[in-house]
C-alpha cells in the first residue's frame, strides 16, 4: 500500500487563471473583401495545397514575371492581392511603430493596400527585384513619407475596403508575444521583419493544423504541436502516448513526421514570397537574425 | 510605445522576458512556441514530407476527433473553460461567420432546472442591444439538449490583456471606461445586473472598442462561481463589491456593479485591484473591512479627480457610492472634457456615518441626530432604509438552510435525512416562534468544512438564509450516530453542535426532538451559543512556552529533535494535566518519530494512552481524534480503530485533513472506491485543488484504472515538481504493467534529483526486485538499510528490506544468511492483526521460508482484510514458492474480481467530481 505519512501536507498548487477568459489567438488567413477573390475561397489553391510545381509558380515569381512583361497580368494581380492579404500585419505593425495609434495605423494600412494594388506596383518590382518582404517594407516607408497619403487617409478608404479588420482578425488571430523592453529597442523595419517572421510561422502552423483536422486528427495537432521545437529530452513520449492512445514508439515517429511536414510547409510559405527556391534558406536565415537583433 | 502594442496586429507585450532555453531569444507565438526555433526548424536538413505521407501517419492514430460540431456551428478551437462552461471559437456553417460559442459542460447538464435557468438568463442577456455590449447572436441547444449561445467573437482580447499597454495613458483608460459604464447603465435600465465586472470580461473588438460581455451570465462560466460543486463566491475577488461577497442575493443592487467598475478603473490606472491578498477570502475580507487605498497613496502623478472618482465607487457602503452608473459615466465624461467632476472627496457626514458603523451601539443615536439635525433628504431615506434592513435582518437571523447530511459510511450526501430532519423540526419551531427552514434540495451539495466562510456565504446567497444546519450520519454499532451543526453564514461561527447516538434507524425525529429548543434559542440570540473552552495549556504561560518549543524542535524533523520535542510535551502535560492539546502534540510527534525506526513499544503505548485521554478530555476537538486515528493507522496498524477515530474527527469538525485521513483509512481497509470520494471531498474542504492528487492516483491505481491514475500522477508531477510522488506513481504503474524498461527509466531519470526523499530508492529497488534483476536490487536494499532504516514494508507493494534481501540471498544460494534474515523478519511480523498489509507481509515471509500452508492462509486473510494489490502479488518474487499452487491463483483471482466490482461501484460519483478538477487544470 502506498500510504505515506504526509499525504496532505503539500502546499496546494495553483491552477491556471481561469478568471480572465480572454479571447484566443490562432492563425488562419481568409479573404473577404475582393469580389474577384471570392471564388478562391473554396479553392484549396488558396493555401497552396496541391501546387506541386510551387517553385516555378510561387506567387511572388508570378508577380515578377508579369512585371518583366512575360506573365499574365490578371494572375499577377491576384497573386499580389493574396500576398498582401497574408502579410497585412507587418504593414500595420510598421505604421504603428512609426507612432500611429492602432486605429490610424489600420486606416493607413487600408489606404496603403488600395494604393499598392491600384498603382503600378509591378513596375517598381521590376526595378528593384528582391523579395516581396523587402519590397513591401520599402513601399510602406515610401507611402508614409508621402505627406499627401497621410492626409488622404482621413477619408478612411472610401466605400471600397481591402481589409475588413474585424473579420480578418477573427479568422486569423495571432498570438505573438514580445517583452516590452525588447520591442522598445526595435526600429520600425525590425518590427516589420519580426511581425513577418511570426506570420510565416503562424501560417505554416495553421496549415499543419488544417491538414490534421482534415484527417479528423485535430487532437494530434493540439497534443503534439507544443513539442515541434522541443529538445527530445524535454518530451515524455509515454505521457503523450497515453494521451493519444498510441504506443510510445509511435509518438516519436508521429512527432518526427509532424516536424518534417511542418518544415515543408514553412519552406513552402517562405517560397511564396521569394523569387527562386534557393532563396528560401537565405530568407529563413535572415528572419532568424532579425529576431535575435537588438537583444 | 503605449497603446499600439496591444493590438494583435503587432504583438502582445509580455511583462518579463521569457527566454527560450535552447536559443535564448524571447519572442513567442501561441502554445509558447519559440519563434526563432520555429524558423530555424525550416533550415534544418531533413527529408521533405509530402502531405499524403503525413496523412497516412495521422491515420495511424486510433482516436479520430469527435464532437467538433454543436448545432449549426463548426467548432474551431477551445478558447476558455470555467467551472461549468466552456467557450469555443466556432464558425457558423452557412454564413461562415466566426463566433464565440459558450455552452455548459455536459456533466453539469444533469438537472433540467439548471438548463432552464441557463437558457433563461442567456435569453435575457441576448435582449441587450448596445454598441458596447458584446452581442449574443443566438441561444439554442445542441442535439444532446444542452443549451449554448453564440456571440460576437471579439478579436482584440480583453482589458485584462491590454492593461499593461494602457497603464500610462489615463485619458485612454477613462475614454474606454466611460463607454463601458454607459453600456452597464443601459443594461441596468433594462433591469439586468452584470454581477461580475472585471477586466477579463470587458472584451475589445478589432478596433479596440470595448464590449462588455457575460451580463448576468458570468456565474455559468466563471470557475470561481461554480455553486453546487466548489461552493465559492459569485464574482471575482478584487473586483466584487463587499456586500456581494458577504451577502444576500436580494441586497445586490446596481451599486455592486458601480463598485466593480471603480475597481476596474483603479486596476487599469495603478496596475493592481484595490485589495490584494494571499487568497480570495483575504481579499474579500479586506474589501469588507478596510477603506480602499487612495490612488495617490500608490504613486505620485495620479490625478486627484480620478482618485475621488475611484474612491466614490469603492465606498464600502453601497449607498455612499455613485447613485447609478449614469452618475459615474457623467463624472468620467466631465473629466475627459476638462470640466469639474461632481463627486467630492468624502464629506464629514459620510465620515460620521462610517464612524457610527464601526460603533454599532451608537448607530441609532447618530441616525437620530442626522434626522433631527435636518441633514439632506437623502440621509433620511437612507435611515429609513436602514430600519427596514434591520427588521429584515432579524427575520433572516431565524432562517435556516438545511444541507444534505453527509453519510460517513459511503462518503455520499444524504438528502433524505436532511428532509426528514427539517420536517421534524418545523412543527417544533412553529410552536416556539417565527422561523424559516429551507432544505437545499440538491444531493450534489457536499457540506462545507467548518468555518469555511466562502462556502457558507454562497449558501446564504443561494437560500437567503442567515444560518446553515448541516451534519453527518452513519451506522454505529447496532444503531446510528448523527452529528449536527448550526453555523452563522456571516461569521462562519458555529452556533451549536452536537453528536447524538440512537438505536432507532435513521433517527431524524429523535435528533430533532432533542435539539429543537436549543437550536431555536441560539437562532433568536446568537449570544447564547456556547463556545468551546480554551485548552488549559494555552492559558498557562509556562506550558504554552513548552508547547511552542516542542513544535519548533519537531519542525527540524530529525530523530533527536523529535525526542526532545516529546520531552517538552511531556513536561507540558505534567504542568497542565488536563491539556488535550499537549497530549495531541505528543501523539502527532510519536507518529513522526516512528518514521525513523519502529520506535520502542513503550513510547507507542504511552502515546496511545495519551491519545485516548486527549479524546476523552476534548471530545469536540477534531485534531485530537485525528492524531489518535493517525497513530492507529500509520503506526499501530489498527485500521478499525483508525476508522472510528477518523469518523469522529469528521463528525465534530469537517476539515480537509479529516477527509484525507478518511481516504487513507478506506484504502487501508480495501475500499479505494470510497477513498476516492473522500479525497474529492478533501479537495473541496481544503478549498483548493492539488493537495491530494497523488493519493487519488494511488486509489485509481488500486482500482486498476491506470489511465486515470496516470492522469493524476502527471498532474501531480506538474503541480508539485518539488515532490517525487508524481513520477514515482508513473514509475510504479509501468512496473505493474510490466513495462520494466520504462519503469526503470522513470527512476533513473528522476531519483538523483530527489535524493532528499529516501523513499524514492524504494521504488527503484522494487523495480529491480520485481523485474528480477536481483544483483541491482540487493545493492539498493542494502543502501536503504543505511539511509532509511525506518522505511520499507508500508511502501507500495509492502516489501520490507529483510524479506526482500532474504529472497535475493536464497536465489543466490546463500541459505544461511537468507534464513537468518527471514526468521528475524518473522519475529517482527508475527503478531495478531487484522491489518491487510501486515498479513500480506507475513504471508510473504512465510512464502520465502517455503511454509506453504501458513503463507496461503495469511495471504487469504490479507485478501479478506482488504488487500487489493493483486498486480504486485503477481510480480513479487517472494511469492514464487506458492505461485504455482491452485489456491494461490484462486486468492489472486478473488482480489482481481473484487477490484473489478469496486471499480464499478466507485465510478459514478467520482466521475463528475474528479473530471471537473482535471478539466480545470487544462
Amino acid at each position: 500500500m502506498g500510504i505515506q505519512l504526509t499525504p496532505f501536507n503539500h502546499e496546494a498548487g495553483k491552477g491556471p487563471d481561469f478568471a480572465a477568459l480572454s479571447l484566443p489567438h490562432f492563425c488562419l488567413e481568409y479573404i473577404h473583401a475582393f469580389p474577384q477573390l471570392r471564388p478562391m475561397l473554396s479553392n484549396a489553391a488558396i493555401d497552396g495545397a496541391g501546387e506541386d510545381d510551387r517553385f516555378r509558380t510561387t506567387r511572388w515569381s508570378v508577380v515578377l514575371l508579369s512585371a518583366d512583361g512575360m506573365g499574365d497580368d490578371e494572375k499577377a494581380r491576384e497573386a499580389l492581392e493574396h500576398l498582401c492579404r497574408n502579410y497585412w500585419r507587418p504593414v500595420v505593425a510598421f505604421i504603428a511603430r512609426e507612432g500611429q495609434p492602432v486605429q490610424n495605423a489600420e486606416d493607413l494600412a487600408q489606404e496603403f493596400f488600395l494604393q499598392l494594388l491600384r498603382r503600378n506596383f509591378l513596375q517598381q518590382a521590376t526595378r528593384e527585384r528582391g523579395r516581396f518582404r523587402t519590397l513591401l517594407r520599402a513601399s510602406v516607408r515610401n507611402f508614409l513619407n508621402d505627406a499627401s497619403s497621410k492626409t488622404k487617409s482621413k477619408k478612411r478608404g472610401g466605400d471600397f475596403e481591402f481589409v475588413t479588420w474585424d473579420e480578418w482578425k477573427a479568422e486569423a488571430p495571432s498570438q505573438l508575444s514580445i517583452p516590452a523592453e525588447v520591442l522598445e529597442g526595435w526600429s520600425s523595419e525590425q518590427v516589420f521583419d519580426v511581425r513577418w517572421a511570426a506570420t510565416v510561422a503562424e501560417r505554416a502552423l495553421r496549415r499543419l493544423q488544417d491538414e490534421c483536422e482534415k484527417r479528423g486528427r485535430r487532437r494530434v495537432f493540439d497534443v503534439l504541436s507544443p513539442y515541434l521545437t522541443a529538445e527530445r529530452s524535454d518530451i515524455s513520449n509515454d505521457a503523450l502516448a497515453q494521451t493519444l492512445g498510441v504506443k510510445s514508439a509511435d509518438v516519436k515517429n508521429l512527432l518526427h513526421r509532424m516536424r518534417q511536414r511542418y518544415r515543408q510547409l514553412l519552406r513552402d510559405e517562405v517560397a511564396e514570397t521569394v523569387d527562386a527556391p534557393e532563396e528560401v534558406e537565405d530568407e529563413l536565415r535572415y528572419l532568424v537574425k532579425a529576431l535575435a537583433a537588438g537583444m | 510605445m503605449s497603446p499600439l502594442a496591444f493590438s494583435d496586429s503587432l504583438a502582445a507585450l509580455s511583462a518579463a522576458p521569457d527566454e527560450c532555453p535552447s536559443c535564448h531569444t524571447v519572442s513567442h507565438i501561441a502554445r509558447r512556441l519559440c519563434l526563432t526555433c520555429l524558423l530555424r526548424a525550416g533550415a534544418e536538413e531533413t527529408d521533405n514530407l509530402e502531405s499524403g505521407e503525413f496523412e497516412r501517419a495521422l491515420d495511424g492514430v486510433p482516436m479520430p476527433d469527435t464532437n467538433w460540431r454543436i448545432g449549426k456551428y463548426e467548432i474551431l478551437e477551445e478558447i476558455g473553460r470555467g467551472g461549468m462552461g466552456v467557450i469555443y471559437r466556432a464558425r457558423q456553417r452557412h454564413s461562415r461567420r466566426i463566433v464565440a460559442l459558450k455552452r455548459i459542460l455536459s456533466y453539469h447538464a444533469d438537472s433540467q432546472e439548471t438548463l432552464k435557468r441557463f437558457r433563461r438568463e442567456a435569453e435575457a442577456a441576448s435582449s441587450l442591444d448596445h454598441p458596447n455590449i458584446l452581442p449574443i447572436y443566438e441561444v439554442d441547444e445542441s442535439d444532446d439538449g444542452v443549451p449554448f449561445f453564440s456571440m460576437k467573437f471579439a478579436s482584440g482580447g480583453s482589458l485584462h490583456d491590454v492593461a499593461p499597454a494602457l497603464r500610462n495613458d489615463p485619458r485612454e483608460i477613462v475614454r474606454l471606461m466611460a463607454k463601458v459604464v454607459r453600456a452597464v447603465q443601459y443594461a441596468h435600465r433594462q433591469g439586468i445586473l452584470h454581477r461580475d465586472l472585471k477586466p477579463g470580461n470587458i472584451l475589445l473588438d478589432g478596433r479596440g472598442e470595448p464590449l462588455v460581455s457575460d451580463f448576468g451570465l458570468a456565474k455559468w462560466l466563471d470557475v470561481s462561481s461554480d455553486l453546487t460543486r466548489t461552493l465559492t463566491i459569485f464574482g471575482t475577488p478584487g473586483y466584487i463589491a463587499p456586500e456581494q461577497a458577504v451577502g444576500r442575493a436580494a441586497a445586490i443592487t446596481p451599486a455592486a456593479d458601480v463598485y466593480s467598475l471603480g475597481a476596474i478603473l483603479f486596476d487599469l490606472l495603478t496596475g493592481r485591484p484595490p485589495f490584494l491578498g494571499e487568497h480570495a477570502l483575504a481579499v474579500i475580507r479586506q474589501a469588507s473591512e478596510k477603506t480602499a487605498p487612495k490612488l495617490r497613496s500608490l504613486g505620485k502623478g495620479f490625478d486627484k479627480d480620478l482618485e475621488t472618482i475611484c474612491a466614490r465607487c469603492l465606498e464600502r457602503e453601497p449607498t455612499a457610492r455613485y447613485r447609478s452608473a449614469a452618475d459615474l459615466a457623467e463624472d468620467l465624461e466631465r473629466w475627459l472634457e476638462g470640466r469639474p467632476i461632481i463627486a467630492r472627496p468624502i464629506s464629514p457626514p459620510v465620515r460620521l456615518w462610517r464612524w457610527s458603523r464601526r460603533n454599532p451601539a451608537l448607530a441609532g443615536s447618530v441616525a437620530a441626530a442626522l434626522i433631527i439635525g435636518g441633514f439632506a433628504i437623502g440621509w433620511q431615506i437612507q435611515t429609513r432604509r436602514l430600519t427596514r434592513t434591520v427588521q429584515e435582518d432579524i427575520l433572516a437571523a431565524r432562517s435556516v438552510a438545511v444541507l444534505p447530511f453527509l453519510n460517513l459510511d459511503t462518503a455520499q450526501p444524504d438528502l433524505e435525512f436532511a428532509q426528514s430532519f427539517a420536517n421534524a423540526l418545523r412543527p417544533k419551531f412553529a410552536a416556539l416562534g417565527p422561523a424559516r427552514l429551507n432544505v437545499v434540495a440538491d444531493s450534489t451539495v457536499i457540506i462545507p468544512s467548518v468555518g469555511d466562510l466562502d462556502n457558507l456565504r454562497i449558501l446564504n446567497t443561494r437560500t437567503g438564509c442567515q444560518t446553515v444546519l448541516w451534519g453527518t450520519i452513519r451506522p454505529f454499532g447496532s444503531g446510528w450516530r448523527v452529528s449536527a451543526r448550526l453555523s452563522d453564514v456571516e461569521t462562519g461561527k458555529s452556533l451549536f453542535d452536537c453528536v447524538k447516538e440512537s438505536l432507532k434507524p435513521y433517527p431524524a425525529r429523535e435528533v430533532a426532538a432533542a435539539t429543537a429548543q436549543v437550536l431555536y434559542d441560539v437562532l433568536s440570540d446568537s449570544h447564547k451559543a456556547a463556545s468551546a473552552p480554551a485548552d488549559p495549556a494555552l492559558s498557562d504561560p509556562a506550558a504554552h512556552e513548552l508547547l511552542r518549543a516542542g513544535d519548533d524542535l519537531a519542525s527540524h524533523r530529525t530523530a533527536v529533535d523529535i525526542d526532545r520535542a516529546l520531552a517538552c510535551y511531556q513536561r507540558a502535560i505534567e504542568l497542565e494535566p488536563k491539556s488535550a492539546l499537549a497530549r495531541t502534540s505528543f501523539v502527532s510527534e510519536t507518529i513522526a518519530r516512528a518514521q525513523f525506526g519502529s520506535g520502542d513499544s513503550k513510547l507507542l503505548d504511552r502515546a496511545t494512552s495519551l491519545g485516548r485521554e486527549a479524546v476523552a478530555l476534548s471530545p469536540q476537538a477534531a485534531p485530537t481524534h485525528r492524531a489518535l486515528a493517525a497513530l492507529f493507522l500509520y503506526v499501530r496498524g489498527d485500521v478499525a480503530g483508525a476508522r472510528e477515530e477518523s469518523l469522529r474527527a469528521v463528525e465534530v469538525g469537517t476539515s480537509g485533513e479529516g477527509a484525507a485521513l478518511m481516504g487513507n483509512v478506506e484504502r487501508a481497509r480495501g475500499r479505494p472506491d470510497i477513498a476516492l470520494r473522500w479525497y474529492s471531498i478533501a479537495e473541496r474542504w481544503q478549498g483548493r485543488p492539488g493537495g491530494g492528487v497523488s493519493a487519488i492516483g494511488d486509489a485509481w491505481a488500486e482500482l486498476a484504472q491506470d489511465d486515470r491514475a496516470t492522469e493524476m500522477y502527471s498532474r501531480m508531477a506538474a503541480l508539485h515538481p518539488e515532490l517525487p510522488e508524481g513520477w514515482m506513481g508513473l514509475c510504479r504503474l509501468n512496473l505493474l504493467e510490466q513495462n520494466f524498461s520504462t519503469a526503470r527509466k522513470f527512476y533513473q531519470d528522476n531519483q538523483k534529483t530527489y535524493s532528499q526523499f529516501p523513499y524514492t530508492t524504494q521504488i527503484a529497488a522494487q523495480v529491480e526486485f520485481f523485474s528480477r534483476n536481483f544483483v541491482e536490487a540487493e545493492k539498493l536494499y542494502r543502501t536503504m538499510e543505511q539511509t532509511d532504516p525506518g522505511g520499507g514494508g508500508s511502501f507500495y507493494g509492502a516489501v520490507d528490506y529483510e524479506s526482500a534481501l532474504g529472497r535475493i540471498r536464497l536465489a543466490a544460494g546463500d541459505r544461511t544468511e537468507a534464513l537468518a534474515l527471514l526468521h528475524r523478519r518473522l519475529e517482527v511480523e508475527k503478531q495478531p492483526t487484522q491489518n491487510s498489509e501486515m498479513l500480506y507481509r507475513l504471508a510473504a515471509v512465510e512464502s520465502c521460508l517455503n511454509e506453504i500452508a501458513p503463507a496461503l492462509q495469511y495471504l487469504r486473510a490479507a485478501g479478506d482484510a482488504g488487500w487489493v494489490d493483486y498486480r504486485s502479488l503477481a510480480l513479487d518474487p517472494r511469492f514464487d514458492s506458492i505461485r504455482q499452487d491452485a489456491r494461490f491463483s484462486r486468492i489472486s483471482e478473488a482480489m482481481a474480481t473484487r477490484v473489478a466490482s469496486l471499480r464499478r461501484r466507485g465510478q459514478p460519483l467520482s466521475d463528475g467530481q474528479l473530471t471537473k478538477t482535471t478539466n480545470n487544470e487544462r
